[in-house]
């Protein structure tokens, strides 16, 4: 049988070396996350993110972080449960195939153990550009 | 440069002028004009500007970048390296240089230099990352190498020294050293050592990937057979996460070699470096129990202990035995865990493993015990209990799918089967009540009862029942409407459509399936094998390039991922790419789409809008050359691309997909030598000096003859183990592989006229060598090649008549067959063409010597040699075939047309009105493609009869 489960995981340091870990950036980011629908409601999304908090947090990382369209209430739910909270809106993160309209991001954070003061999830008040963001 | 970035390069062709007068030797504005010159066509000028720059041998940074930008561009990532050589001779300290250099010959493969440059590197900055960049090189240069030997006494021995050197001098810092070393041990083949750096300190630096000490570790244990650690460690695994499924696999493994083994445990020592082992059937017996009585306490249930349950009673029924261990029956122990797991839709998957362990005369009795426990509800007695919640559905289509593997509705007549359809559609449609609320993106719960119900229409329609594939297609058409993102509907649409031979739809369902990436490679066949074939060539040039773009640009693509796997130390990474490049490089698929698409390309256009020479010119295609990698061709198809739920000796099995290979290979091969030998046409003709053959033999003339002849006789040995073959009559399952279209090449006839074709060239090149002059006996072998060549065009249109849809007794029936037949009569005709240029451009010299000589003479005795006549006659019939074929294709085009199937009354009653809608629908999209296809053909063929026109010497 085919691999039921595809994640794809890239661990991305923002800003360079040096100010990184000061300027307490250094996170987990989650690129993708599926579950082939045969595999669906086994919990493996939950046990996923879990491994990948897991790495996460023996790297020595602040937070985890992923976008998640607007629209995909399933998944805004399932991270909403996982811990996860809205940190920020992405405008029109996601190109849309011709004809429809781009659609917003929510950027998803969940503090890890090292960001005592869940200093890195207090919610931006504005919205932001996709310009203006990493 | 700001001109350059918004794509306006001839403004920045203008700026980098202006700038040039003023600084005559500004690099960097040339480059910038060079860039300006390459993207608006001028490759040659832009080249020519380039190298004028490099040779100075800059060192600026804006040339350099410049200059790099310009050479990706110009696909000659190889002057990227020369020009850094040069930068780094003249500022030999330049950290910044020298890592150019390394990446540009990263790009390039150049391993052994990469291995130089990274310690020149390391040389001027001793950072670690250039050492280890070093080390890799050496690595590469191993994988490379063709000498085994040489890789494992010269290149990976010095890596490993290398390494070594690092670790006594304690300056290991990263994890991606550490992953490095293990590498490089284990391709050494030193599973010990690798062992021990994993258990070691620096094993502690393997952070990254989860378990990854212990899954290293597994695979040196497994590696040097080391079984009592195999197991201990399994154990350990299992007891922290119950549902790993490897490790159950791997305990399992382990116990019995142990048995088999007798192994006993050292006396007053520990059992193995992992801890305690089970050698035993009883221990493993007990593990697993207790696995199980664990789980239940576990706040979400997991599959993995009850499924190891199972696959022990499997294992110990291998071995002979039978209930020793009171594991219990697997009847009963699938019947618990569909009450637990049912509700999943994996659990259909889970036991599918299983069922081999039920005795087929259970299989009844064991669905019907499942059905008991579903809570289902009928509204009124006589009718079908439904399920009340998603969970009850997803019990319920378990069943379903269980039964069909189990071969229970294959057992079934034709009645009962259309009962189980109507049920399941009856369920289906209940069951979307429950995803009313699902996004468009999501699929329907019930959408495989669906499925399963066309399934079981298709196992009609194959049985010979025709109107059960128009309600296949109904099905299918209701299903995508109310789950527009189920791909399953889609791939099978695409399949029964494109059988049906109509390809129209098919381009659009494709395209909204979004087929990504390494997708063009796995499932591109689904459009590529029947595109072309049906007639709707300018689908099946796009469906081409599909597939070409992606493996064209995948070359480029693994470059850019080795150099990010450099830069951030995934060195683990980097043969994986290779590998990966390697595999899409020697593709089935990628070889096909190119043999098909210059195939299709000549058979749009040469002669049409530009002439053969040039056509094959501008593909630089030569017949000598082979560029197939035929030994080493990878089917990357995927094959179980689409559901299946038949039973093991109806699904598709590892015999087809040999078989399948073997039968696209041989196709490929008839193709692609059908491809050379009409690239060698131009070859033989223009230089040919008759009286002068040792002259010509130096041009090199008589060595193509002998190229063409060489590629025929391949070609008839192709043909024979084509024949050979299909003598075999395999009969893929309807969702295997679909057929090639060899069986009707040889059918139709099209094959015998192709290769008499390329005999007729052999023949012509003998006059034309020969010279008019005793060639009574050539010229009457022409004569009844000509004769019987048009005999078998003739033959091969009256395959391609009748009607494509037939309606009889109100139910439709189609004959694709007969499109499949008038594409292959458009392109032996366009090779019949291009034969009989290449004959009148041998036959005109001669016939405007004679009329000279007959004018010199002033004699009108002079007798025309027979050969004209033919040749003519010939030509005149060639005319009249394919203006009898555009008729034909006139007629279909009328038929089609006035075809009004909406008034159809269709005779089947078991439609419901809804569901009539839609089969008038599909039957009016099978309509439209036939259409569509007649057209292109049509066309086409216009196309080619005003170029026999030409052809009368």
């Amino acid at each position: 049988y085919c691999d039921p489960v595809l994640m794809l995981c890239v661990f991305t340091v923002m800003g360079k070396a040096e100010g990184s870990v000061a300027r307490e950036e250094w996170h987990g980011h989650v690129t993708a996350l599926s579950v082939a629908p045969e595999f669906r409601r086994l919990g493996l999304a939950a046990k996923l993110m879990e491994l990948l908090e897991e790495i996460s947090e023996k790297k020595g990382g602040f937070f985890v972080d992923l976008f998640v369209r607007v629209s995909n209430q399933v998944a805004v739910n399932m991270y909403k449960q996982l811990g996860y909270s809205v940190y920020r809106t992405v405008l029109e993160y996601y190109s849309a195939s011709s004809g429809e309209p781009d659609e917003d991001a929510y950027d998803m954070r969940k503090a890890l153990s090292r960001d005592t003061e869940k200093k890195s999830i207090i919610p931006l008040p504005h919205p932001v550009r996709p310009e203006d963001i990493e | 440069a700001d001109y350059l970035d918004n794509g306006n390069n001839k403004m920045a062709i203008q700026q980098a002028d202006k700038l040039l007068k003023k600084h005559k030797d500004l690099h960097c504005a040339k480059v910038l004009k060079a860039i300006g010159l390459q993207r608006t066509g001028k490759q040659d000028e832009a080249y020519a500007l380039a190298q004028e720059v490099a040779a100075l041998e800059p060192t600026d940074d804006n040339s350099l970048q410049a200059l790099t930008i310009l050479y990706r561009e110009m696909h000659r990532p190889e002057l990227v390296t020369k020009l850094y050589e040069a930068a780094v001779k003249k500022v030999p300290n330049s950290e910044e240089y020298h890592s150019h250099l390394f990446m540009a010959y990263a790009r390039v493969g150049e391993y052994k230099k990469m291995q130089q440059a990274g310690m020149a590197l390391y040389k001027i900055v001793p950072k670690n990352p250039y050492y280890f960049w070093s080390v890799m090189s050496l690595i590469m240069q191993s994988i490379s190498a063709q000498d085994e030997n040489l890789s494992k006494t010269m290149f990976l021995p010095l890596a490993e020294r290398m390494v070594e050197k690092m670790v006594k001098e304690d300056k290991i810092e990263a994890e991606a050293e550490v992953e490095l070393y293990y590498m490089i041990l284990e391709r050494l083949e030193k599973y010990k050592e690798a062992l021990d750096v994993v258990r070691g300190k620096l094993g502690e630096k393997l952070t990254s990937e989860l378990q990854s000490r212990e899954n290293k570790c597994m695979a040196m244990y497994k590696k040097l057979r080391r079984w009592p650690e195999c197991n201990a460690l399994s154990r350990r695994l299992l007891l922290k996460n119950s549902d790993d499924w490897q490790f159950y696999i791997t305990y399992f493994d382990s116990v019995f070699q142990l048995i088999d083994e007798a192994w006993t445990p050292p006396p007053e020592e520990e059992h193995s470096l992992e801890g305690e082992v089970h050698y035993s059937i009883e221990e493993a017996v007990k593990f697993i129990e207790e696995r199980i009585t664990e789980e239940s306490k576990s706040s979400r249930p997991l599959r993995g202990p009850y499924l190891a349950k199972l696959e022990l009673i499997r294992r110990l029924r291998y071995r002979g035995c039978n209930d020793e261990y009171k594991l219990g029956d697997p009847e009963d122990l699938m019947f618990q865990y569909f009450k637990k797991f049912g509700d999943k839709p994996c659990c259909f998957t889970d036991l599918k493993v299983f069922v081999d362990l039920l005795p087929s005369n259970q299989y009844t009795k064991f669905i019907r015990q499942l059905l008991e426990v579903i809570p289902l509800s009928a509204a009124a007695e006589n009718e079908i209990a439904l399920p009340a919640d998603i969970k009850a559905l997803q019990q319920h289509l378990c069943v379903v799918q269980l039964s069909r593997l189990l071969g229970i509705y294959h057992a079934m007549d034709k009645k009962q089967k259309l009962t189980v359809v109507r049920e399941l559609m009856l369920r289906y449609r209940h069951g979307l009540e429950f995803g009313k609320s699902c996004l468009k993106t999501e699929l329907q719960f019930s959408d495989y009862y669906c499925l399963l119900a066309v399934h079981l229409l298709l196992d009609l329609w194959l049985e010979g029942e025709e109107t059960a594939v128009w309600q296949c297609l109904t099905l299918l058409e209701e299903g995508l409407s109310h789950s527009p993102s189920n791909a399953q509907f889609k791939l099978l649409l695409i399949r029964i459509y494109c059988r049906l031979g109509a390809f129209e739809p098919v381009a659009e369902l494709y395209s909204s399936l979004d087929a990504k990436h390494i997708q063009h490679d796995t499932i591109g066949y689904l459009l590529t094998r029947y595109a072309g074939s049906l007639g709707h060539y300018a689908a099946a040039s796009q469906s081409c390039n599909f597939a070409l773009r992606f493996f064209h640009s995948n070359q480029k693509d693994t470059s850019e991922y080795i150099i990010q796997a450099y830069k951030y130390g995934a060195f683990e990474k980097i043969p994986e790419f290779i590998a990966f490049r390697n595999r899409l490089n020697s593709s089935l698929h990628f070889a096909q789409v190119r043999t098909e698409r210059m195939l299709l390309d000549l058979l749009l256009e040469a002669n049409i809008s530009t002439s053969l020479e040039e056509s094959i010119k501008s593909m630089s295609l030569s017949p000598e050359e082979d560029d197939i990698p035929w030994e080493d061709l990878r089917d990357n198809r995927d094959l179980t691309v689409l559901f299946s739920w038949d039973p093991k000796d109806r699904d598709i099995s590892e015999e087809h997909r040999k078989l399948s290979l073997e039968e696209e290979t041989i196709w490929l091969r008839i193709r692609s030598l059908t491809l050379r030998l009409i690239s060698g046409l131009p070859t033989l003709s223009h230089t040919i000096q008759p009286k002068n053959s040792e002259k010509t033999a130096e041009n090199g003339v008589s060595s193509k003859i002998d190229t063409i002849r060489s590629l025929l006789q391949h070609l008839e040995a192709a043909v024979d183990s084509g024949k050979k073959f299909l003598e075999q009559k395999i009969q893929y399952p309807v969702l295997g592989p679909p057929p090639t279209r060899m069986a009707g090449f040889f059918s139709n006839g099209s094959c015998q006229c192709q290769t008499s074709l390329f005999y007729l060239v052999s023949d012509i090149y003998e006059l034309d060598t020969n010279g008019l002059e005793d060639s009574a006996e050539i010229q009457e072998r022409i004569g009844n090649s000509l004769k019987s060549l048009a005999e078998r065009l003739t033959d091969l249109f009256n395959k391609c008549k009748g009607d494509l849809i037939e309606v009889r007794d109100g139910s439709l029936k189609t004959h694709p067959n007969l499109l499949e037949n008038l594409v292959f009569f458009v392109e032996t005709i366009s090779i019949a063409l291009w034969v009989s240029s290449y004959c009148d451009s041998v036959l005109r010299p001669f016939k405007s010597n004679l009329q000279k000589k007959k004018k010199k003479k002033k004699e009108s005795s002079v007798a025309m040699p027979p050969v004209f006549t033919h040749f003519l006659d010939y030509v005149g019939e060639l005319q009249t075939l394919t203006s009898n074929v555009i008729d034909h294709i006139k007629g279909l085009e009328i038929i089609l047309t006035a075809l009004k199937l909406e008034e159809l009354s269709l005779k089947d009653t078991l439609l419901l009105q809804e569901e009539k809608k839609f089969t008038k629908t599909v039957q009016g999209k099978v309509q439209s493609s036939y259409h569509h296809s007649v057209q292109e053909i049509g066309e086409l063929l216009k196309k080619r009869l005003d170029t026999i026109k030409k052809l009368k010497i």
